[in-house]
């Protein structure tokens, strides 16, 4: 089934998934004749294209618009009652002029477009009177950009020359539209709900539940004569709780559900059930005993775990993103120096696949066919047995990669095109099963003498260890700690320290900024640093909580 | 921003100019604009009375659980008072005959206010107004236990921002000089009571405020040289809470709609030209009939037209004519933010009337009350309306200068200098400090001519002071004005239609990039006489402690000296192609007609 990066997977009724189906293989040879923003988009398209210069200047040499169309639901509740749900619809626009050559263009400081709302209504001449702004914006901001630009590069000594923007097939890619549809009363019961747990547990002092639901639909067209139309919906859940264990240290808990059709989000009542577990695993922390004040040795870490730390030191650095100009390095990552040298362990292997739409049956967000700027996706082998060996294009190159492998994204809310990730996979060639892991855990601990390693299960924001166990070595008991958090975890720590990792690959979907997986095994480190977090407790409040008058679960 | 204060007009030559290319973030801006300064405003009107309001119980009662459990601590709190505002926005955005979006907003703020230490001496001296406020959201439903729960959280953590900025408060008066105005930081004042609750009218359907901001943004479709444009309609039903320790229990309802329509353009020197039109009222069906809101933004459009070819004004300085709305945005800015109450007390503050009490500081025919308690003047809804001030405090008519002296200052429940006493102007959004504002701010003069008149006697005073010309300003966006002390204690108000008006019986011209300047005391001395008529001036105001609606009223003033300086504008030109719909019309060459020198 083709799909691009911005096709409904909302497929709400056979028909389209049939439909979508015979298009396998083939451009969609849907036409823009029914659709009004696309014929606005085209109409204001050939009038620059034909007549948009100013005198003594030069006229583009490209153009793109973007119109991305966001419907969305967002609600938040907390101590079992509803706090806001707002309903907004809004299509924002992007702009693109470049004036120059592919060479050396105007993409620079305020070259890089100009963003305005759209019209939602049908009306032709509206639509095309923000369109008809934007360019002229654009062009005009363009041409004084490339003049900036030149006059820096005048300073500058350039050694290696990098073309500012490489050449693309056209394409003419149209897909159905998504819509949010849904009746959100018993997703607004279910926050509630699950905020409503609070009352089971007197020591929580914060609980709170949000949904975002949203449908985004997306059209670009650029002067080389690309057309690109789809839309995909997200439908995302999260709960947090949070308490202080006696000694005052704050500790939190969150979940998270997300799903690109609503079929697929648990039902309700399952999600209340999780919150259960979120509000157990919380009192379990509470009196959980506080972590040694340093230990340094091996460390397990979930592939729920790792995916965040793989995501950061992995995931950013494989981008390959210009650095700003004059500067000779390859890319803006970690790694910008390190092409064809070993920045992993040789037993890892990484590739961005947004060819594949699911893994074992589980979907893969970062899924698409054609990249937000109309390069068709490929499967693009990133670390190939530890050595890296490419970087994520879009269409902006950079030395020694001139052109797109299509992973040029658009980021919401401006849009701003880049290289982002698709499904970033990461695999080990010597892959071993969780329950081997442990074992090994425990014997390199034998080995030095320590009476435990650690296991992380998940990880909060900064990396901080959530939910964090000693695993005896005595006996292999995990023992759940609080308030630890690791010493040294970088980039460096990946290459130099990571020795095994997990057959099991799980599958982490995102959708912020751009929509993404990452895709890893659990791994294990023969060294880290594990030390009691340097955090000030608060005291605890001054006065109890109003006892509740409602029994629980209203 | 400590010390700069801004008419905020959404669209207004300001918010134009910021750097970010980002148009949803500025339609945001404008939303929160509108959205955190409404509230107050619109006539009281009949409603079915809710008995035993549930939420005012539970504040209450969590109110006093708070204050008998942090009574016993050391520093105890002397004052807490719990505020909640029940705020549904509507809000609807368009352009062109279209809706760029829409949506409805319901939404309930929690304020927790916590003074530690003594009325005398408490968290809140000097700088630190902040630490005795803290907010969150609150359940949209009665929901006694959520609702109880987050008054808690937010009490417990203010109370500890509160007692930790007093302990350093009590140091550091001790360390330092003795203060120049020794007042005490809280006034002393009878609880209020008064349960107006709490059945507000329903606001209109999200649907309504779409037509009408398609209706009103088509208007300006036929005018190819109208670049961009804007229309904006929002809608407030607001319900606001407030219980004290000290007893007060105040509930007041309010509704309020209002219309704002943009229109750009850009001369071919690269001057972005603005106006901007506003309605509001207190229901959707009171606001101007569809005839007379059309007719406004036909001038609206005309003007703009108008003023692209308009030439260049000059730096100026001699007589000039104020429209009553123009003056009545000159009096906000140069008089009524320095008669608030708080900056005569500040270190930083710049103090321009602080020891000008009993003398004169404008001309004897002149005097200023601010009134919140007065729904319509002459018949025009007043944006500045309140029963109760944000402080819970009555709102009461206050006389700040009887025929030219100075009287008294807009005051919040913080002390000055003699005077010791509220007389309820402490106003914020949620989530904010109170300080003293202005409400219906209304001018008003003895010594006045018939408005047709006043023509000929700025003709008269040009021709007495051997100028070529004066100016007569017929409308004024907005401004701004500084007040504390290391900055100039200076104003600048943004006028959009200005013109020359020749003593030698040539026609009257429109000039546009007029900016006036000055300080205020000189500015304020040389008003000659007034007009008739008062015009009211519907706005929403932003300071230290929020944007808050409000209106100013004035009559006509004719000044003997104004000085005007020329506006610093961008140098982009207009649009290289015509807009779409117009592309074989003349109005494509725009760029080669108007008046450049």
């Amino acid at each position: 089934m083709t799909r691009t990066p911005w096709q409904s997977t909302l497929a709400a009724c056979a028909l389209s998934l049939f439909l979508a189906g015979l298009a396998f293989g083939q451009s969609t040879k849907a036409t823009a004749d029914d659709d009004l923003l696309l014929q606005a988009m085209q109409a204001e398209m050939q009038r620059s294209k034909a007549q948009l210069k100013l005198e003594g200047m030069s006229a583009p040499y490209y153009i793109d618009y973007r119109v991305v169309d966001t419907d969305q639901l967002a609600a938040e509740a907390a101590f079992g009652a509803l706090r806001t749900s707002v309903r907004a619809r809004f299509r924002i626009l992007r702009v693109i002029v470049r004036v120059g050559d592919y060479k050396q263009d105007s993409f620079f400081g305020e070259g890089e477009g100009d963003v305005e709302l759209m019209p939602l209504d049908e009306d032709m001449l509206a639509l095309r009177h923000q369109l008809w702004m934007a360019t002229d914006k654009a062009y005009k901001s363009a041409n004084e950009a490339l003049t900036a630009k030149q006059a820096q590069l005048k300073q500058l000594t350039i050694d290696q020359p990098v073309d500012d923007f490489s050449r693309a097939e056209p394409v003419h890619h149209l897909e159905p539209l998504s819509r949010l549809d849904l009746n959100t009363t018993p997703w607004l019961k279910m926050l509630e709900d699950v905020s409503g747990l609070y009352k089971t547990d007197p020591k929580v002092e914060a609980f709170d539940s949000s949904l975002n639901f949203q449908a985004i639909n997306r059209y670009f067209l650029n002067s080389e004569g690309t057309v690109l139309r789809g839309g995909r919906t997200f439908y995302e859940i999260r709960f947090s709780g949070s308490t202080q264990s006696e000694d005052g240290m704050r500790l939190d808990r969150s979940h998270e559900e997300v799903a690109e059709e609503l079929k697929d989000l648990p039902a309700p009542a399952k999600i209340v059930a999780e919150g259960t577990k979120l509000l157990g695993t919380l009192k379990q922390l509470r009196e959980a005993p506080l972590a040694d004040e340093e230990y340094r040795g091996p460390v397990l870490f979930s592939a729920d775990a790792a995916s965040s730390v793989l995501l950061e030191f992995v995931g950013d650095n494989v981008l390959g993103l210009k650095p700003p100009l004059g500067q000779p390095a390859r890319t803006k990552g970690a790694w910008a120096t390190s092409y064809q040298s070993r920045v992993l362990p040789d037993f890892v292997s990484v590739v961005d696949d947004p060819t594949e739409s699911s893994l074992d049956g589980k979907p893969l967000f970062g899924h698409y066919e054609f990249d937000d700027e109309g390069v068709k996706a490929s499967k693009v082998s990133l670390v190939d047995n530890g050595k890296l060996v490419n970087y994520l294009l879009g269409r902006e190159p950079i030395r020694g990669f001139p052109t797109s492998n299509g992973h040029g994204r658009a980021k919401p809310p401006s849009n701003y095109p880049g290289p982002s990730l698709g499904n970033l996979i990461i695999r080990s060639s010597e892959g071993v099963s969780h329950d081997e892991l442990k074992k090994k855990l425990i014997e390199m601990c034998q080995q030095r003498d320590l009476p435990y390693g650690y296991y992380a299960e998940t990880l909060g924001p900064q990396r901080t260890p959530r939910l964090l166990y000693k695993v005896w070595v005595k006996d292999g008991r995990e023992e759940l700690v609080r308030g630890a958090t690791f010493g040294d975890l970088d980039a460096r720590t990946l290459r130099n320290d990571l020795i095994a990792a997990g057959s099991e690959l799980e599958v982490s979907n995102g959708v912020l900024n751009v929509p993404h997986s990452i895709v890893n095994p659990a791994i294990l480190f023969d060294e880290m640093e594990v030390k009691r977090a340097n955090q000030n407790k608060e005291k605890l409040p001054d006065y109890p909580p109003p006892p509740p008058t409602q029994a629980s679960g209203k | 921003v400590s010390g700069l204060e801004v008419i905020v007009y959404p669209g207004s030559e300001q918010e134009r100019s910021t750097a970010i290319p980002w148009l949803l973030l500025r339609t945001v801006a404008i939303c929160l604009v509108l959205a955190t300064g409404i509230g107050a405003t619109g006539s009281p009107r009949e409603r079915a009375p809710e008995k035993n309001n549930a939420l005012l119980a539970t504040m209450q009662q969590e109110l006093r659980r708070a204050q008998q459990n942090l009574g016993k601590l050391d520093p105890a709190p002397y004052f807490l008072s719990y505020s909640v505002y029940d705020d549904t926005l509507t809000l609807a955005v368009g352009s062109q005959g279209t809706l760029f979006t829409s949506s409805r907003l319901h939404k309930r703020s929690a304020g927790v206010v916590v003074r530690v230490g003594t009325p005398t001496l408490d968290n809140t001296h000097g700088e630190n107004r902040t630490s005795a406020i803290s907010s969150g959201t609150l359940p949209l439903a009665d929901d006694s236990d959520a609702t109880a729960r987050e008054f808690w959280r937010l009490t417990y953590e203010e109370y500890r921002k509160a007692s930790r900025a007093y302990l350093n408060i009590k140091t550091k008066t001790q360390v330092n000089a003795q203060e120049e105005d020794t007042s005490a930081d809280f006034s002393q004042e009878t609880p209020q009571s008064h349960e107006d609750s709490t059945r507000a009218e329903d606001t209109p359907e999200q649907a309504a405020l779409e037509s009408l901001v398609r209706r009103y943004s088509a208007y300006l479709r036929k005018y190819p040289e109208i670049y961009s444009s804007t229309a904006i309609a929002t809608a407030q039903r607001s319900v606001r809470y407030f219980v004290s320790s000290e007893g007060s229990v105040i509930a007041t309802p309010n509704t309020e709609v209002r219309l704002f329509i943009e229109g750009s353009t850009r001369a071919d020197d690269g001057m972005d030209l603005i106006r901007v039109e506003t309605f509001q009222a207190g229901t959707l069906d009171h606001l101007p009939h569809d005839a007379e809101i059309a007719s406004r933004v036909e001038k609206l459009a005309a003007d703009l037209k108008a003023l692209r070819s308009a030439p260049l004004a000059e730096p100026y300085d001699g007589p000039a004519l104020l429209s009553g709305r123009a003056a009545a945005v000159y009096f906000h800015e140069v008089l009524g933010h320095r008669l608030e109450g708080h900056r005569q007390r500040g270190e930083k503050e710049g103090q321009t009337f602080t020891k000008k009490v009993n003398q004169p500081v404008l001309p004897p025919f002149l005097s200023v009350v601010d009134d919140p308690t007065l729904a319509t003047l002459n018949g025009t809804e007043l944006a500045g309306w309140y029963q109760y001030d944000d402080e819970g405090m009555p709102a009461a008519r206050t006389v700040l200068i009887q025929d030219g002296v100075l009287k008294s200052f807009l005051m919040s429940r913080m002390p000055i200098k003699d005077f010791t006493k509220s007389n309820g102007h402490g106003r914020a959004q949620s989530g904010l400090m109170p300080t003293g504002r202005q409400g219906n701010l209304i001018v008003s003069s003895t010594q006045s001519v018939k408005d047709a008149d006043l023509r000929q006697k700025l003709i008269d005073e040009v021709k007495k002071q051997n100028k070529p010309y004066g100016l007569y300003f017929e409308d004024i966006q907005g401004g701004f004005t500084l007040t504390e002390r290391r900055m100039p204690q200076s104003f600048e108000v943004l006028p959009v239609l200005v013109w020359k008006v020749y003593p030698d019986g040539r026609p009257d011209e429109l000039v546009r990039g007029v900016d006036i300047v000055g300080t205020p005391l000189g500015a304020l001395s040389r008003i000659m006489l007034t007009g008739d008529k008062v015009a009211v001036f519907n706005g929403v105001c932003g300071a230290e402690s929020g944007s808050v609606p409000v209106s100013a009223a004035a009559p006509a003033m004719l000044f003997s000296e104004i000085e005007v300086q020329k506006r610093a504008h961008s140098l982009a030109r207009p649009p290289i192609l015509p807009p779409p719909g117009f592309e074989g019309t003349p109005a494509a060459q725009t760029t080669k007609t108007g008046a450049r020198k």
